[in-house]
Parts: C-alpha cells; sequence; structure tokens
C-alpha cells in the first residue's frame, strides 16, 4: 500500500475497489420503514449500491404485546436507537422472542430513524447522511429506481407522486415486490431484490458502454434497446426466478 | 475553490488519465454544490465551457446530468434559478443540435429543458427586452419537438415531459397546484399584450402538444414505457389546468390498456399488460379521490370497473372462485335437503291476479315489484334469450308446468264463480315461460281490461297440449309435503358445547362495533339508560348482564342434584353464566390497560347480583359456588397483576372503582412489592384507599402494615403512610420484633 502519494488518492483508489463503474441508485419502500425495506437497504447498501428507504404508512408500527396494542412511533422523529431502547425496557423477552429488537438493532446502525415517504423532499440533497449505510452515491438525494415491498406501498407511491405533479422532470422505475412483512419473507425478499437490483444495473452499464450512435446501429435489437425499455424484460426474467414475488411495474416522475 | 480548479483543467485533451482526474474534479465540485447552494451560481457556469458540444462523450454525459440535476433541484429559488436557467441555455442548445449526439446526453439534456422551459417564460415574461433568451429556447424547443418522434426511447421519455412542462405553462390555471419548481408558471401570467409573447399562439402550441402526447392513448400503443411515462404525467394537467382534462380524460378512457392481452402471453407482456392497466387505473382512481365531484366520475367508474373485471379474467384464471361443481359438494352452508324439490311453482291463492302475477314465479317480493316494463325491449330479449339458453331444461319443465297449474286452477275457478275483473290472459302461449323474472311485457294496466268472457274464450283458444293431460300432469308433479330431518338429540356435552360457541359469537360484534366517541357521550349521570346506543359500550353491557343475570338462581339447582347424586362422573360443565364470564375474562385481559372499565363495569353487575341472590336466599345464604364477585374480582386481579409496570395508575383507579374489597384481594397487592419499581404503585394505591375509602381503611392499613413487615425494600414508603395513618404501629412493632429478635439470634448461634 502506498500512502505516500498525498492524502486524496488512497482514499479514491478504496472506493473505486469497492463500487466498480456505474450504480444505479435504489430506494426502497415499505410500510413502516423497520422490517422489509430496511432489510432491502441493507443488502443493497452491501451490495455497494447506493441507496435510501422509507415507509409510506401514517405511523411506524410495530407489534405489540397483543394484536390490539400495537407500539406506535412518529416517522422522521424516532431514532431506531430509541424505539430500541423503549422496547428493551418494556418487556425484554418478549421483543427479543419476536425478533423486534434483533431487527431494530441491525435498523439502527443502517441509519438514524424510520423516515416517510410522504414527508421526503425529493431532490434535497442528502448531505448530511453520510454515516447512513449506502449513502455514498446517493448525495443528490434522487433514485433512479423505487422498489416497494407491497402492493399498497406502491399505491401509495405512484399516487403521491402523482400527487406531486412532476417537478423535477426526472422519470423514475418504480417496482413492487409483494414481501410478506415477517423476518424471513423479508430476508428471501432482500436477496430477490439484489438480485433485481443486479440485473437492472447490469443493463444500466451495458447502456453506458455504448457510445455514440455508431455503437448504437450496430448492436442487435437486443443491445440497441435502452436500459428504460430493457427494464419490463428483466423484471420479466428475475419474475421467472422468483415466481413466488409477485411483482408490478410503471414509469413514474419525479 | 471546485470550480477554479475544473476551469484550470478545461484544456486537457483525450488523455484518458487527464480524462479521469477531470470528472473527478467535477464529482468534487457537484458534492460541493449539494452541500451548499449558494456555490450553484458560480460552479454550474464555471462548469459550462467543460461539458459544451465539443468536449468528451463522459465529459458532455456529466455536464447534461448535472445541468438535469441543477435546474430540478428544489433548494434554489425561482430567482437563482432564473440566473443559472438564462446562463446555459445557450449550452444546452449546443448539446442537443449536435447531429448523432448520444442517447444519454439527449435524456439528460431534453430533461434540463424541461426543467428550463417554465422558468425562461417567467424571465421573459418579466424582461421581455431579453429577445435573446426567448430565441435560445424557442429554437431548444422547435429542436426537441424535431427530434422527439424518430429518437430512441429514453429520449422519447424526456420529450414527453418537454411537452408536458410546456403545456403546462402555456396553459390557463386554476391555481390549485403547488407553487415549487414553476409548476405553477401558467398562461395566467402572461400579459395579453406582451411584446415578445402571444397569449393565443401559446395556447394553441399547448393544444396541439397535448394533442400530440396523447397520440399513444389514441393510436392504443402497447409501448408501456412511453404510455406509462405519459399517463403518469397526465394528473397535474387535468387537476390543474382545467381547459386541459376533458381532452385528456376522453383520451384515458378510450384507451384500452388491455389490448396487449390479447397477443400470446409471455411473461414479458404479462409485465406489460400488468403495467398498463395498473398505471391507468392509479391515475383515474388518484383523479377520483382528489375530485369526487368531476363531471366525469361516473364514466371514470364505469370505466375502473370494467377494467377490474376484465383483468381478473386475464391474470387470475387459476385463483378465481371455485366451480360451481366443486363447491356443491361438502359445502355445509349450502348443503341441499334430501328429497327437497329445487324449485316449485306455487299456487295461486284465491282472488284476482295480474297477469304479471300469473306467470311471476319468484317468491322474493323485491323482484315481483319490479316493473319488467321498463327493461327496454331490446334488452328485455336478450335475456331472456339469454336465460331461456343456459336454463336446466328439468327446471324449465317444472315452471311450465307451474304456470299451467296456475292457468287451470284460474280456469276452474273462473268456470265456476264467474269472477269478474279478471285481467286478461291473452298472449299466454307466446309469453316467456320459465323465466326467473316477470319479463313480459303486458302489464295489466296497459290493456283494457277484459271481462270474464273474453278471458274464457282466450282459454279456450290456448294451444291444445294445455287443457289435456292437466289432471295427470298435476297429479304427477304434485309435490308431497316436506319435513324436515329430525334434530339429533342432544346430550349434555354437547349442549354445553353449543352453548360455549353461542356465547363466543356473542362477543363478535365487539370487533366491529364503533367505539362510543367520547366527544358525543354526554354524561347522563344517574339517569343513564344502559345499552341505549348501538356502540361498543351498550354491547358489553349486554354482556355483562347475560353473564350476571340471565341464569342467576337457575345454576344451583344442578348443584344440589349433584349432592343428591351418588357419584357424577362428568367434569364439572361450566354453565352459560360461566362461558360468557370467561370470555368475558378473556377480552378484558387482551388489552386490559384499555378496558379495564369494562372490568370495573362488569364486576359491579357481580357484586349487584350476588346481593340479590344473598337477599333472595333470605340472608343466610352463603352458598360461595352462587356468588361470583370475590372470585372473578380475584381472577381478573391477578390477571393483570403480572403485567403491570411502574406507570400503571388504572390499578388505583380499578381498586377505587370496584364495589367491594377484600383482604385477600388486597393481599395481592403484595406481589407487586416483590418488584422494587412497582412497589410506590402497590403503596400509593393503598394510600389511596386510605384516604378515599373509609370502609376499607382498615382492611387497606393492614395490608400496608404487612407489606412493612414482609418487605425490607418498601419499608420506608410504607413506615410513612403508617406514621400517620396507625400512629404507634411501628413501634410497637420494632419493640416485639427486636424482644424476638434475640431469642432468634441465639438459637441460630446455637444450632
Amino acid at each position: 500500500m502506498e500512502t505516500a502519494n498525498g492524502s486524496a488518492a488512497p482514499a479514491q483508489n478504496g472506493q473505486q475497489g469497492d463500487e466498480t463503474g456505474f450504480k444505479l441508485k435504489f430506494c426502497t419502500v415499505c410500510a413502516s420503514n423497520q422490517n422489509r425495506s430496511m432489510e432491502g437497504h441493507l443488502r443493497l447498501a452491501q451490495a455497494n449500491y447506493p441507496v435510501i428507504s422509507f415507509g409510506t404508512g401514517s405511523l411506524v408500527r410495530l407489534p405489540g404485546p397483543t394484536v390490539t396494542q400495537p407500539n406506535v412511533y412518529k416517522f422522521n422523529q424516532t431514532s431506531y436507537d430509541s424505539i430500541y431502547r423503549e422496547l428493551e425496557a418494556k418487556d425484554p423477552q418478549l421483543y427479543r422472542a419476536n425478533g423486534l429488537l434483533n431487527m431494530l438493532g441491525r435498523n439502527r446502525v443502517i441509519k438514524w430513524g424510520p423516515e416517510r415517504w410522504q414527508d421526503w423532499q425529493i431532490g434535497m440533497p442528502r448531505v448530511k447522511h453520510e454515516k447512513d449505510q449506502g449513502s455514498a452515491g446517493m448525495e443528490s438525494g434522487v433514485p433512479d429506481i423505487v422498489i416497494t415491498c407491497e402492493e399498497r406501498c406502491w399505491d401509495a407511491v405512484i399516487d403521491d407522486l402523482l400527487n406531486r405533479g412532476a417537478p423535477l422532470n426526472r422519470p423514475v422505475h418504480v417496482i413492487n415486490i409483494d414481501i410478506k412483512d415477517n423476518h424471513k419473507d423479508a430476508s428471501i425478499g432482500g436477496g430477490a431484490i439484489v438480485d433485481l437490483a443486479d440485473s437492472l444495473n447490469k443493463a444500466a452499464m451495458e447502456e453506458r458502454e455504448k457510445v455514440g450512435p455508431a455503437a448504437f446501429d450496430a448492436g442487435g435489437a437486443a443491445s440497441r434497446a435502452s436500459f428504460d425499455e430493457r427494464v419490463p424484460e428483466i423484471l420479466a426474467e428475475w419474475q421467472e426466478r422468483w415466481p413466488d414475488l409477485p411483482s408490478t411495474w410503471t414509469l413514474s416522475w419525479f | 475553490m471546485a470550480a477554479d480548479s475544473t476551469n484550470a483543467s478545461s484544456s486537457s485533451n483525450g488523455n484518458p488519465l487527464a480524462l479521469a482526474e477531470q470528472l473527478e474534479q467535477l464529482n468534487a465540485a457537484r458534492k460541493v454544490v449539494l452541500q451548499d447552494s449558494t456555490y450553484y451560481d458560480r460552479i454550474v457556469k464555471g462548469v459550462l465551457p467543460i461539458i459544451g458540444p465539443r468536449a468528451l462523450l463522459p465529459l458532455r454525459r456529466w455536464g447534461a446530468e448535472f445541468l438535469a440535476e441543477s435546474l430540478a433541484t428544489p433548494v434554489l429559488t425561482m430567482r437563482d434559478k432564473e440566473n443559472i436557467t438564462v446562463a446555459v441555455l445557450d449550452t444546452l442548445r449546443g448539446l442537443l443540435d449536435g447531429v448523432g449526439e448520444d442517447t444519454i446526453v439527449l435524456k439528460a439534456s431534453v430533461a434540463a429543458a424541461a426543467s428550463a422551459y417554465p422558468v425562461a417564460l417567467r424571465w421573459i415574461i418579466n424582461n421581455s427586452y431579453h429577445t435573446e433568451s426567448w430565441e435560445q429556447m424557442s429554437s431548444i424547443k422547435s429542436r426537441i419537438l424535431q427530434i422527439w418522434d424518430g429518437a430512441p426511447a429514453p429520449v422519447r421519455l424526456s420529450c414527453i415531459k418537454f411537452a408536458q412542462r410546456v403545456v403546462l405553462a402555456q396553459t390557463a390555471s386554476n391555481g390549485m397546484e403547488q407553487k415549487t419548481n414553476g409548476l405553477d408558471i401558467s398562461l395566467n401570467m402572461i400579459p395579453a399584450n406582451h411584446p415578445l409573447l402571444d397569449p393565443r399562439k401559446l395556447e394553441a402550441e399547448a393544444t396541439g402538444l397535448l394533442d400530440r402526447m396523447l397520440g399513444v392513448l389514441q393510436d392504443n400503443s402497447s409501448d408501456a414505457l412511453l404510455v406509462d411515462a405519459t399517463l403518469n404525467c397526465l394528473s397535474i394537467l387535468i387537476r390543474t389546468r382545467p381547459n386541459t382534462s376533458n381532452r385528456i380524460l376522453n383520451a384515458v378512457l378510450n384507451f384500452n390498456p388491455l389490448k396487449l392481452a390479447n397477443s400470446p402471453m409471455t411473461p414479458k407482456t404479462r409485465v406489460l399488460v400488468k403495467s398498463l392497466e395498473k398505471t391507468t387505473r392509479m391515475l383515474l382512481t388518484h383523479l377520483l379521490r382528489r375530485d369526487p365531484n368531476n363531471p366525469m366520475a361516473g364514466r371514470i367508474h364505469q370505466y375502473i370497473e370494467r377494467m377490474m373485471r376484465s383483468r381478473a379474467e386475464i391474470f387470475d384464471e387459476a385463483s378465481r372462485k371455485r366451480a360451481l361443481v366443486d363447491q356443491a359438494v361438502g359445502d355445509a352452508k349450502r348443503q341441499k335437503m334430501e328429497g327437497a324439490p329445487q324449485f316449485m311453482v306455487p299456487p295461486l291463492g284465491p282472488g284476482p291476479h295480474s297477469l304479471a302475477g300469473v306467470f311471476t314465479l319468484t317468491s322474493n317480493p323485491g323482484l315481483q315489484a319490479f316493473d319488467a316494463t321498463q327493461l327496454p325491449a331490446n334488452l328485455a330479449a336478450k335475456i331472456s334469450v339469454k336465460t331461456l339458453m343456459t336454463l336446466d331444461q328439468q327446471i324449465f319443465d317444472l315452471a311450465v308446468a307451474g304456470i299451467r297449474d296456475r292457468l287451470t286452477s284460474i280456469y276452474a275457478a273462473g268456470a265456476a264463480a264467474a269472477v269478474a275483473a279478471q285481467p286478461a290472459v291473452n298472449n299466454a302461449a307466446t309469453a316467456p315461460l320459465g323465466v326467473d323474472e316477470d319479463d313480459d311485457d303486458y302489464e295489466p294496466d296497459l290493456t283494457p281490461a277484459e271481462d270474464t268472457e273474453q278471458i274464457l274464450n282466450k282459454l279456450d283458444n290456448a294451444p291444445p297440449e294445455e287443457p289435456t293431460e292437466l289432471a295427470a300432469d298435476a297429479a304427477a308433479l304434485a309435490l308431497g309435503p316436506f319435513r324436515l330431518p329430525a334434530p339429533p338429540t342432544l346430550d349434555p356435552d354437547a349442549a354445553a358445547k353449543l352453548s360455549q360457541a353461542a356465547a363466543s359469537r356473542v362477543f363478535g360484534p365487539l370487533s366491529v362495533l364503533k367505539e362510543s366517541g367520547a366527544s358525543r357521550k354526554p354524561k347522563a349521570g344517574i339517569n343513564r339508560l344502559a345499552a341505549s346506543s348501538y356502540d361498543r359500550d351498550s354491547w358489553l353491557t349486554l354482556i355483562t348482564r347475560l353473564a350476571t343475570r340471565s341464569t342467576a338462581g337457575l345454576d344451583d339447582l344442578s348443584s344440589i342434584k349433584m349432592e343428591d347424586g351418588a357419584l357424577d362422573n362428568h367434569p364439572p360443565r361450566m354453565s352459560l353464566g360461566d362461558t360468557i364470564r370467561e370470555l368475558l375474562y378473556t377480552y378484558i385481559l387482551e388489552d386490559w390497560r384499555r378496558r379495564i372499565e369494562i372490568a370495573v363495569a362488569w364486576l359491579c353487575e357481580e357484586w349487584y347480583n350476588d346481593q340479590l341472590t344473598k337477599r333472595s336466599s333470605g340472608g343466610g345464604y352463603n352458598d360461595a359456588a352462587a356468588l361470583h364477585y370475590e372470585r372473578w374480582a380475584l381472577r381478573l386481579f391477578d390477571g393483570f397483576l403480572s403485567y403491570i409496570t411502574a406507570q400503571d395508575k388504572v390499578l388505583t383507579r380499578f381498586l377505587a372503582e370496584i364495589p367491594e374489597l377484600s383482604r385477600p384481594l388486597l393481599g395481592r397487592l403484595k406481589v407487586l412489592c416483590e418488584d422494587p419499581t412497582t412497589v410506590q404503585l402497590a403503596l400509593t394505591t393503598l394510600l389511596y384507599l386510605v384516604m378515599m375509602r373509609p370502609p376499607v381503611r382498615e382492611i387497606a392499613l393492614d395490608t400496608v402494615a404487612e407489606i412493612w413487615t414482609e418487605f425490607e425494600d418498601a419499608r420506608p414508603l410504607a413506615a410513612k403512610y403508617l406514621v400517620k395513618w396507625r400512629p404507634g404501629f411501628i413501634e410497637s412493632q420494632t419493640r416485639a420484633h427486636g424482644s424476638d429478635a434475640a431469642p432468634g439470634n441465639s438459637m441460630a448461634i446455637a444450632t
């Protein structure tokens, strides 16, 4: 290791080692930004994708001692750490046994707290989130792909984007993957999300590698297709690999 | 700063190392503006020379994407954006004009132009002297509209969005949009006498562009990417640009997103069809939700419903409901009774009947009242034909025979008594028989009343097969009286099981019933009528009384019997009351903090009932089995005691409100003293009782005293209360203890 060449260069090299080339930017969404979206967030971040995550619910809801007594928190104002500590104080046995503490323990090292999709100012630079996992590359605060984990959340996202009126003029692929809200399925879903992300990113990289109109004309039909056009095809292929996770796709606007 | 460094390296040539370095610097510059928006102006203007149309491809890509990002950013004010926009127009035009320009560069440049357009328009509105900017913007616009059709898909996406922004800016607004990112810039802002801009021309242009945008829908295109992109940017136009809304909605409602479903269903078409359908539906439901009073709402509803049905047919073949064949077997609820006729035509009663009445087969009063003449003739014909086609022959025969019977009876009655004013029974042969609804077009009031003579004539002229073999038919078809099979004999166990099930059903409505809102429930005080409104409280009152009162005094009969009977092998069965009590107990414990009120209400009922039982049995009654209050109070208390935390003030409330307290009940509080966090709760609860419930003051103080003796940790607080309320106790205890302790200690040493 040559560290004597000044300060900037080695750091740059180190980063490049992690993230080779172009990376699509992702956003994962579930109801409470706790289980499924955070599993996706973690797995995408571990795969070196820039990623952020949100919940579309009105409040963060976690299971409580009975079905009728959920633990409820406000989005954007409660940290994973404080929820962790509160539940641990309430009933450590219960919340350890049902996996909540484990989940919150994971979440609190990913980012500060659950964020609500509808309150997100799209395009606000996220420069104050350097400590979040997956923040590298996400500074502009605008993802290329939004992956929701439930039809209801997809609907909420689309409705919200229609409502915002597409002020940024930036296209975004919004994909739903139906993942059941439990730890096991979230983990399986996380793997499926990374698989999809890899397939999408490969296509996006291929598009970037094509240079100029000459390359455009040279290739066959498949390679001539742009990334945007290939998304439904990639999703269809992915769906064949993951038949138990029904998916929906649309192209929307930020 | 970063901007300066990028300037410095702008002269580099095609050397890949220099290029990488340059991109690195540019990225650093981008980070700077993202961190501090005040640098935007300097850095955007600084990078323009490096990213121009003659720069290397990676730089042009970076530049176009940076411009798109900068012009869209929500952090800048409109004023800042105007400055930047005017400055970048030239570069943007250069990038767009390049022949055979790279797709990514074009896509980002058009997106940047889409953000620039409303800003530039606003700038021109206020600075009409600045013709140059408007010329640049106009030439960008015409260039984009020119490349739109032949461009690769990503560029077309951006072109659609660009057109949408032009339409948005050049049509009149209703002011409903958010005032961000230039969405509010509209035709309203352009004065009629503007030297450069002619509102009428601009609006005409917008109308043309809108039509061009909607072209993909009108062509019923199956290019999901472009259709989705179009649909997903229409909402704001429909909502905030009233002049466009009809045109757009018509195009959307005439669009068939399921057209692709006719082609072979590959995985990809499946994704595309689903996407088209769902995107269309999302837009329409979104509009319905935002604007339920839209004049098109009815059509939108219809469209959505139609689409949901078609969609279900296409996608959910497998998950559809089981076919009738599967359902008939093993479905307890729908099991048909053995031997029961599937269909029968009830004979007409005495008295005059309308023609419709004679041919009405249904016994449903609602259907009977339906006026079939309201249906248009062609629809009625269609329904009749469809029904006749699918009708079971057996049922049809039964219906025909039934109507025949009716006619015969009418005939007989008419012949015998010559009853007047029978409505016409003309066309009996041609009227559709056996159709499960009265869809004849001959309402009696529409035809002049005929007299008996005429009716009889008509009946005489009826088809020949009718009057013959009537008797035989009637005999063959006479339906014997139907008897339900005798119910299985009910043994006590089954009865108990059933009553348990019945009791649990009593709790069913609780999950559905509304919580009685605190606001609309005025405190009626002592005049309150229990269960006077149909809400959850009322239902709970009903349940508690069902548990406590319904079987009061009946249960003890069995207990007496049991004493007489030699040996009872059966385990003691729960009475209905106890079953409900058990369920009520579980219900309360499921969420005891919020249901403590129910617990109190229930215990009040139990206590009241116990008092009545005692009185009715003449005072001396003391059979514990017939008294419930104490038992259930203890169980409830035990039930939630283990969940109590230091914050649960409901404990105090519970003990304060239940009608009777006993030593064992208060003794349970000692459990709380084992946990240091709940000691205070237990003791303050007792203190409250001491202060506020004089009748139990002594028991409560005894409990405090016991806590004092048994729990070392609780002593300080207990002592405080004892000093005040039972002076002298501690002294006497310590003295007694002291004298006890000495021999005890010596014993310990001795052993």
